[in-house]
């Protein structure tokens, strides 16, 4: 168990590593910061004058050394465009995603394994069939139109619910709502699936053939074993939707995410924040894959017997 | 009975069995899937009008049936006086196109790499699982961004991003499908036979790794045709005037609450693409089965 | 009893009333620092006029140049080249500091003699004539100049020689005595100012939250508390105000315009900015060197035509680089771009055009309609036989030599065509500088004339003469003044003042009023 915590921290900090080097050298090829940062209209001496200023005119490979060594003083950088440490603005940004995020994920888990179960019991019915359609409806849509839409609907026409930021508990209702529909979708189906995969299975048949309640076979032994797959898929799903999933909404509900700073330090090129904000991510992402990778090991017998031997 | 046990003769013979096993919905999504891909087809045919071609003085007009709505164009104009209709029907067929090219590109990239994985094994394995581990830590929007910005964003660099939007997907599931049946005694018994790699892949692999490469096909189809609209949203997607579903709705959404017919008629073909996507995926799922099909 | 349940109504009538004081405006764009030295975006311009004063003031209710006391009292020649002002006694900063002549000399001279270089690249292009500040006495102070400056009373109103304090600015970091870059860089997160509002908050890119400043040395501020939020999205920016959150929006589209009207509670202002959205084009690339494909491409576009379908007819069309706001030199009269679309075929023909394409870059959003009008002027190209094709960019092209042709914006910094045309196409000014437009000596020379003569007269001429030369070798359109809306509750009045630079959201006294209350 120890090695395999280890050999999973290694995989941790390679990953990290590799993550560092390819974010910098993709953003040094996707475009030189001077055309993004300095702006429009300017002498080529005055440019000039301002690419020294903010060192765009060093060597890529000291660049890329000097930004290695920013990790030893917890700035890391100043953004080029706010002129400010890059660690201030995407950790006052943390805090605004995660309530987000894990207000989907709690919507999600509540929506989504009852529906799951409902429609793996009954997957030959027209019930199983009319949960798979809800399902997907949250899915089926690009997740800005819903937005937009719920906005019209809520805050336009009946004024029932507010538009802009994170103040209370009422600005989560919409985000919430518009980032849990696609996570709905895929959970339910895992769910289902999961289900049904177990609901096959030798142990399932002696739990009924013993007399026991259906009730009790499926939430009993049905739920414990499907529960491993379904956690493994709601920390995927989780880790992609840290990763990249709540730009859109963000954006839409003027919610002062990460999601929002990432994508315009990017469209703007600036550099420090970007580079900072995607390894705040990844770190996020690796450590959910981690943290789900052993809770799978220490959950299932078989796995931790055979990362042993 | 969900899936045809007993292999058909022929292929209508094999549709017509397809058909009659499918429940009320999945049969909907047959027709809509169908449809859809013939309107796709049909496009130049059906479409009244060029898709880009301009009328500024008739701009923003409404579906017919509605007041100020303009003869001819049957679901209104856009922003810039075209037609929502014959754009909707061109959109449809570049949107289908995109999404599978993007999907069999991912299944292409991600399926070779999980084959070499988990046939290979040793640093090759651990290589290929770092490149998916890093994959899924960095968002996949930047990867768009950045990739858009150094090839620039012509429609072939598109459908390499989309594809690469799913390749780990498909990586993970065949090296695990492999890895499985590495272990199981007929593949065992065809390495002691001396076979190469690409013999077992080929004849004793690909057979069994079929069915969840399809559900996954189908899962990467639909979600494509959504990450198309978020590029589009954030400005990265097919360069107007070129209409796309994901280019209509995500630049049409600003209109959303003065002309919602921009955006309704794409958004609709959207949902009816990935609603008929899915519903098919989770048939063809069950079908493949076993252990269901044997219950 | 019945005493208590009066003064609770009562209490709860005034905080009503008070919170009428505050007021929310959703923003498309907020800064991401505030410094009016370093500044000259249209994001930027909406925030200083609120909380920094220039020593020249201005009417901002007319369009002439009506010059008023700011922290300056009185102002002379002392002789052709320099000028002596006296300042307003009793000024204090928001930070409680007291202004006197050691503050607005370290202020106009961060500017005239700019070390940092945010501030040389803004100081060059429009106070390259300016030597230097220096103390007389506490209350004095003389500003002097290279060449005679006509433009004194307008360069010295300038946003960007706006006065700061000297000791606060120092003191931000390193060592108190000296002005370091460290310091400027702090101050434009924490800005300091003497105006009517001090900046109670600023998250860069999110929010400036302004507070009444109950020091200041003018009329004071109507609102307690004004707060701009951005609001990214046009659907909710809309329904932010239509549920009151926020009681002005800005950056409203023309073709949202009806949909405001219709709503009784909500109405807009709006006005032609001074600035002209441009078309740029590269006089150096190599496929467009021939004056004649670029007087085509020119020529092709029915600028009337965008007006009237993109901007409801609100926006105007000019005949020439000129803006009313000039003045005496507004020189509607002369004739330098036209739509000709018969005249663009046959140069075309006459330039052996041989149906290469024409690319048109754009930023996806920056520009209200800037996207919809590249595909209009790529279809209006097509008409004339132009290969035309859009190119969506998010950086700046134009400064690549393969850049053919773009939209751009030529803002009117100050009401002056120096200010305008003056700023973007003087001899080594920006264009040129990107390598996208040649002057030669003789356009130099028109220039200077133009730039420094005295006499309104012979500048009307010099400028008529650069204009025949803009004509015969055009590097640029001028599109159309675009018309930008506000919307607000109908509680609020405000509307953007004609004597301002484009975008100010001006709050100060006689600027905005609750109607009811």
């Amino acid at each position: 168990m120890l090695s395999y915590t280890l050999r999973t921290l290694m995989r941790m900090a390679l990953t990290f590593f590799v993550i560092v080097t390819i974010v910098f050298f993709a953003t040094r090829l996707s475009g030189n910061a001077v055309d993004f940062v300095i702006g429009d209209g300017m002498t080529t001496e005055d440019r000039d004058l301002l690419i020294k200023y903010y060192e765009l005119d060093r060597p890529v490979l000291s660049q890329y050394f000097a930004f290695l060594r920013s990790f030893t003083d917890g700035q890391f950088g100043l953004s080029f465009i706010e002129r400010r440490p890059v660690a201030d603005m995407v950790l006052e940004r943390v805090w605004p995603s995660t309530q987000l995020l894990l207000s989907a994920v709690t919507l999600t888990l509540l929506v989504s394994i009852p529906l799951g179960i409902t429609a793996a019991i009954w997957r030959k019915s027209w019930i199983g069939s009319a949960v798979m359609v809800v399902a997907f409806l949250g899915y089926a849509v690009p997740n800005f139109v819903l937005a937009i839409v719920m906005v019209l609907i809520f805050s336009y026409w009946l004024n029932w619910l507010p538009v802009v930021g994170n103040g209370t508990a009422w600005h989560f209702i919409m985000p919430t709502v518009a980032l849990a529909g696609v996570l709905i979708a895929a959970l339910t189906r895992f769910t289902r699936n999961a289900m049904l995969d177990v609901l096959g299975q030798d142990f399932m048949r002696t739990a009924r053939a013993k007399g026991l309640p259906e009730s009790a076979v499926i939430f009993k032994h049905g739920l414990r074993n499907a529960g491993i797959t379904i956690l493994s898929v709601i920390g995927l799903q989780v880790a992609g939707l840290a990763a990249s999933g709540s730009v859109v909404i963000e954006s839409i509900f003027a919610w002062p995410g990460i999601g929002d700073l990432l994508v315009t330090s990017a469209l703007r090129r600036d550099y420090p924040v970007l580079q900072f904000g995607v390894l705040t991510v990844a770190v996020a992402v690796i450590m959910i894959n981690a943290a789900i990778d052993l809770a799978y090991a220490w959950a299932d017998p078989r796995l931790r017997h055979s990362v042993k031997g | 009975m969900t899936y045809p046990a007993v292999p058909a003769t022929s292929v209508p013979a094999a549709a017509l069995q397809l058909w009659h096993s499918a429940n009320i919905i999945q049969k909907a999504a047959i027709v809509i899937g169908l449809s859809l891909v013939l309107m796709a087809l049909l496009a130049p045919l059906i479409a009244p009008f060029d898709p880009n071609s301009q009328s500024l003085i008739s701009r923003l007009r409404p579906p017919l049936g509605l007041e100020r709505a303009k003869a001819g164009y049957l679901l209104g104009t856009d922003e810039l006086g075209r037609d929502v209709f014959s754009r909707s029907l061109y959109g449809l067929r570049l949107t289908l196109m995109l999404a599978s090219l993007g999907a069999m590109l991912g299944l292409l990239i991600g399926g070779t790499l999980g084959l070499l994985a988990g046939i290979v094994g040793g640093r090759v394995e651990a290589t290929i699982m770092a490149a998916v581990d890093t994959q899924i830590a960095v968002p996949f929007t930047l990867v768009a961004l950045f990739l858009l910005a150094i090839l620039g964003s012509s429609i072939e660099v598109i459908v390499l991003v989309l594809g690469l939007a799913g390749w780990e997907q498909y990586a993970r599931i065949v090296r695990g499908e492999v890895k499985r049946l590495m272990n199981i005694p007929f593949i065992e018994a065809a390495r002691a036979a001396g076979a190469g790699p690409l013999r077992i892949a080929r004849h004793h692999l690909l057979p069994n790794i079929i069915s969840p490469l399809v559900v996954q096909f189908t899962l990467a189809l639909s979600n494509i045709v959504l990450l198309e609209s978020t590029l589009s949203f954030l400005g990265l997607g097919v360069q107007p005037p070129t209409a796309t579903l994901g280019s209509m709705v995500g630049i049409g959404r600003d209109y959303m609450p003065t002309a919602p017919w921009i955006v309704a008629a794409p958004a609709t073909m959207i949902l009816l693409i990935t609603f008929a996507v899915q519903i098919l995926g989770d048939w063809l799922r069950d079908g493949a089965d076993v252990r269901l099909r044997e219950r | 009893m019945l005493r208590l349940l009066l003064s609770t109504a009562l209490a709860a009538g005034l905080a009503s009333g008070a919170s009428t004081q505050e007021i929310t405006v959703g923003a498309a764009n907020v800064s991401s620092y505030l410094d009016p030295g370093r500044d000259h975006s249209n994001v930027g311009s909406q925030f200083y006029y609120n909380s920094f004063d220039t020593l020249i003031g201005k009417n901002h209710d007319t369009l002439e140049a009506d010059w008023q006391p700011a922290l300056a009292t009185e102002w002379k020649l002392v002789d052709p080249k320099t000028m002596e002002l006296k300042l307003r006694d009793g000024v204090t900063f928001h930070n409680g500091e007291v202004m006197n002549a050691d503050d607005v000399v370290f202020s106009l001279n961060r500017m005239y003699q700019a070390d940092f270089p945010p501030y040389v690249v803004r100081s060059r292009d429009r106070l390259s004539n300016f030597v230097k500040a220096e103390k007389i006495d506490d209350l004095t102070v003389r500003i002097s100049v290279e060449k005679e400056e006509p433009l004194w009373e307008t360069l010295l109103n300038l946003q960007q020689v706006m006065i700061i304090p000297e000791d606060y600015t120092k003191g931000l970091t390193g060592d108190p005595k000296v002005a370091e870059h460290d310091d400027f860089e702090a101050f434009s997160l924490a800005p300091v100012g003497t105006g009517p509002y001090r900046i109670a908050e600023f998250v860069p890119g999110e929010r400036v939250v302004y507070e009444r400043f109950d020091d200041f040395w003018g009329e004071k501020a109507p609102l307690a508390k004004a707060t701009v939020q951005h609001i990214p999205e046009t659907a909710s920016r809309l329904t932010a105000l239509k549920t009151g959150e926020a009681n002005i929006i800005t950056n409203i589209a023309p073709d949202q315009l009806a949909l405001i009207e219709s709503d009784k509670n909500l109405r807009t202002v709006g006005s032609a900015t001074p600035l002209f959205h441009v078309m740029i084009m590269n006089v150096n690339h190599p496929k467009l060197k021939d004056p004649r494909i670029r007087q085509a491409l020119s020529l092709a576009i029915d600028r009337d035509t965008l007006n009237e379908a993109l901007w409801l007819g609100k926006a105007v069309v000019p005949s020439t680089h000129t803006l009313k706001e000039y003045g005496d030199l507004y020189m509607p009269e002369l004739k330098t771009f036209e739509y000709n679309p018969e005249k663009a075929k046959q140069l075309l023909k006459e330039a052996g055009y041989d149906g290469f394409e024409v690319t048109f870059d754009t930023h996806p959003t920056y520009y209200t309609n800037g996207l919809l009008a590249a595909q209009a002027i790529t279809e209006m190209w097509k008409e004339v036989g132009i290969n035309g094709r859009v190119n969506i960019a998010e950086k700046w092209s134009g400064r690549s030599p393969e850049m053919m042709t773009r939209n751009w914006s030529n803002p009117m910094y100050f009401a002056d065509p120096f200010g305008s045309f003056g700023v973007m196409w003087a001899p080594n000014g920006p264009s040129e500088g990107e390598g996208r437009f040649n002057t030669d000596a003789e356009y130099a020379k028109i220039w200077e004339r133009f730039r420094f003569s005295k006499d309104v007269e012979a500048r009307k001429t010099a400028y008529g003469e650069l204009m025949e030369r803009i004509k015969q070798d055009p590097p640029v359109l001028p599109l159309y003044r675009p018309y930008e809306s506000w919307a607000m509750r109908k509680d609020v009045s405000w509307a953007p003042k004609p004597g301002h630079i484009p975008y100010v959201l001006d709050f100060r006294a006689g600027s905005i009023s609750f109607a009811s209350n």
